[in-house]
């Protein structure tokens, strides 16, 4: 999510290369947030080989949002009470 | 330790956004073949004594153009092979950073072909060139800034030493050589043995 947070568009092996992750890893955690409507696959074909990106959803953006103002809010808590 | 927790999650995360607008092509190839052409170039025209203005900026032109056009063939080719688009947002970004430096340089090379003063025009070049891959260089692999920065002071170095007849001697196509040969060839190799796969976390 914090990849696709920041670029439009990403490929399957960006994906795995940027997260150092297996092939069977990424494919896992990608079906689990499109099952969620966080992120859209694309597939195409070009040159006879197929191309898998990914791409963040509004869901999914308004999600991880949600979820970096919680993190946010943590720290910033702690902060006060020191 | 929640509050640790989160701060390190926010981290991570800012890390992995860094990271996902990198351009991650290897650049050993891309340099090493610029250098090959840029040597390759220089001999040749350093031998057949490329000098006087016009044709000085019309063959470095097209020798700028072959170099240009191999380093795209190399990407695309790494781009297919890893089943990726040649123009992800990260090389679309770095297109933008060079294109400003790139037309200043075909300027520069404008105003000499209409005005001469081809000595002058390598060093200008190759500062120009330096600004553009510094420019590039925020959204590569840190070592690129610090090449490009390297070309802008040489450049300067040069203008100035040119401009207060301090460098009497500085046949422009062995500085062409030099610049956009040799230096790149041994960036090349460089990378070569240093450049690897990356792994962020």
């Amino acid at each position: 999510m914090s990849l696709l947070a920041a670029t439009p568009q990403l490929s399957f092996t960006e994906m795995r290369d940027t997260l150092a992750m297996t092939d069977g890893n990424i494919t896992a955690h990608v079906r689990t947030l499109h099952e969620a409507g966080y992120v859209s696959v694309t597939k195409e074909f070009k040159q006879g080989r197929q191309l898998t990106s990914y791409s963040i959803t509004r869901e999914g953006r308004k999600a991880f949002s949600a979820y970096i103002d919680l993190l946010e809010k943590i720290v910033e808590q702690t902060r006060k009470k020191e | 330790m929640q509050e640790n927790w989160a701060a390190e999650h926010l981290q991570v995360i800012r890390t992995l956004m860094e990271r996902s607008a990198v351009y991650r092509r290897a650049l050993a190839p891309l340099m090493t073949f610029a250098g090959v052409v840029g040597t390759a170039a220089a001999a040749i025209a350093w031998q057949q004594r490329i000098d006087s203005p016009r044709p000085f900026v019309l063959y470095w032109s097209i020798v700028s153009l072959v170099a240009l056009a191999g380093a795209f063939v190399l990407v695309r080719r790494q781009a297919i092979r890893a089943g990726e688009v040649v123009w992800s947002p990260p090389m679309r970004r770095i297109g933008q950073a060079l294109l400003p430096g790139l037309f200043v340089g075909a300027v520069a090379g404008g105003v000499v072909w209409f005005l001469g003063g081809v000595l002058m025009l390598p060093a200008i070049w190759a500062s120009i060139y330096g600004c553009a891959l510094h420019a590039a260089g925020f959204f590569m692999p840190r070592g690129i800034r610090l090449f490009g920065g390297c070309f802008v002071v040489a450049g300067a170095v040069l203008i100035l030493g040119i401009a207060a007849e301090r460098i009497d001697w500085a046949p422009p196509n062995l500085v062409m050589g030099f610049f956009f040969g040799l230096i790149h060839l041994a960036y090349g190799i460089y990378l070569y043995f240093t450049e690897q796969r990356r792994n962020p976390l």
